[in-house]
């Protein structure tokens, strides 16, 4: 239970950081956002 | 010289052309400097690494997120309005005090995120006019904005530099209050009053009154507080009844944020959600470059090289040397000294109390957010009051910083006697 409300947590930071990445102007700043969707993206995907 | 050394100093040079030439992210600076790192190395461009190393802060960066959601919502709920127009309505005749208030409010953000960005930007930046309205300059408005944001940071119940420096040797992020709440709330007092006392003491409550924004208290009354009062009840109530599980900060910011929505304005949550997590992008970027620096500093012997210095030096140079290095590692990050230099340090300090000395070099990392060029907590405290040069509020801060360091140390050095006095 407390794995997939932890899942469903990282489920709602990532879509937000995916919205500010199509929002943001400044490349730099798109793949600051891009990092930071690494760990989430495998973490939701229980890949590691 | 050591291929170590030659590595290190490759990181460090392609770090800072990446901040101060090319003007990228302190993120993508990290990055490129890791990259470059393992290329020196002779490691080629070692993804794996790369990408294990930003796991090392994925809960710290979930944390960070759901409780700046949770800040924006009380922001924009208007509990953080009425809360600063109530301590002020309060506490108005005793200046000290009001002033020590003000400081807890603007460190609270800190204490529960870790994050000193968290604390300038929300707090801070609901305080900042009430310290000006009060007759403290801008300069110092912002010093006390900074001071406080670092100290919330390392203050109770969330410290993540100690968490960082703690879990290089093992040690569980249990029995770290006390030693935190010591090491914090005087030296935030003390520097709340040198910066602004002399103003406030002149303040005038009949001048401030009408420009206080006591609306949220008036419609809302006593329910505007609720999602602090939950925030603090989900917190504290598994180390009170041990049998009720910890559900952990991520879930205690979001369920205090979802009750929020119901106790003061109307809130559009998409936009509060996607403005939270859009101010704190930079920081969370910062520690998954930190990771992979870290992580390219382990696989090619830099951080070996680094420890082995440090336990190697004599006792009293000891002192200096963690003075000295660990905040000017924070120019990089102050997690990232926390993690390279904290526990090095820690373990050279084995004969002292262990949590007391942890909880004080973490204290000693905070700086890292005064040190140039990601200086967040200058930067941001500048930009909160709306001050041109942030250098001007680091200079200013140079005298808390060496009365903060100075107090650390004599913490570590009295730690056995302390430890044996605590609960």
């Amino acid at each position: 239970m407390i794995t997939l409300i932890y899942r469903g947590i990282i489920a709602i930071v990532m879509s937000f950081t995916v919205w500010n990445l199509y929002t943001e102007k400044k490349i730099a700043l798109q793949a600051n956002a891009a990092i930071v969707l690494i760990p989430l993206l495998l973490r939701l995907l229980m890949i590691k | 010289m050591s291929i170590e050394l030659i590595i290190f100093l490759a990181m460090v040079v392609v770090f800072a052309g990446g901040c101060f030439l090319l003007k990228l992210p302190v993120s993508i600076s990290m990055v490129l400097s890791s990259v470059v790192g393992a290329l020196v190395g002779g490691q080629g461009i070692p993804l794996r690494h790369l990408v294990e190393g930003t796991f090392s802060y994925v809960d710290t960066i979930l944390v960070i997120a759901t409780a700046m959601i949770f800040m924006k919502v009380i922001q924009e709920s208007g509990a953080l309005d009425a809360l600063s127009a109530l301590i002020i309505e309060k506490f108005h005749k005793i200046p000290a005090l009001l002033l020590c208030l003000i400081m807890l409010v603007i460190m609270f953000p800190g204490m529960i995120t870790g994050s000193s960005t968290a604390a300038v930007l929300t707090a801070g930046s609901i305080m900042s006019p009430v310290l000006i309205l009060m007759g403290v300059p801008m300069l110092e408005t912002a010093c006390i904005i900074a001071m406080g944001g670092i100290l919330g940071m390392i203050a109770p119940p969330v410290n993540i530099p100690a968490m960082i420096i703690g879990g290089g040797i093992d040690i569980p992020y249990v029995g770290f209050e006390i030693p935190l709440a010591i090491l914090t709330f005087p030296l935030a007092f003390l520097f709340v009053l040198m910066f602004g006392y002399k103003y406030a003491k002149k303040i005038s409550y009949e001048e401030i009154a009408p420009k206080l924004n006591t609306e949220p208290r008036e419609k809302f009354g006593f329910k505007v507080y609720i999602p602090i009062f939950a925030a603090i009840i989900l917190m504290v109530v598994n180390k009170a009844v041990p049998q009720i599980p910890d559900l952990g900060m991520p879930l205690v910011f979001l369920i205090s944020a979802v009750i929020g929505l119901f106790t003061g304005y109307k809130i559009d949550i998409l936009k509060t959600c996607k403005e939270a997590i859009n101010s704190v992008l930079p920081v969370l970027g910062i520690l998954m470059g930190v990771g992979m620096f870290i992580q390219i500093m382990t696989l090619t012997g830099v951080r070996g090289l680094i420890v082995t210095s440090c336990i190697s030096l004599p006792n009293l140079l000891l002192y200096v040397a963690m003075a000295i290095s660990i905040p000017l590692f924070g120019a990089v990050s102050s997690y990232g000294a926390a993690s390279v230099l904290g526990v090095p340090f820690l373990m050279a300090f084995l004969a002292k109390d262990q949590i007391i000395t942890a909880a004080a070099i973490s204290l000693i990392a905070s700086l890292g957010d005064m040190m140039p060029p990601t200086a967040l907590a200058g930067i941001f405290a500048a930009q909160v009051v709306g001050l041109k040069k942030y250098t001007d509020v680091l200079k200013r801060c140079i005298v808390p910083a060496l009365i903060l360091i100075a107090w650390a140390i004599l913490i570590i050095v009295f730690s056995p006697q302390l430890a044996a006095i605590l609960p």
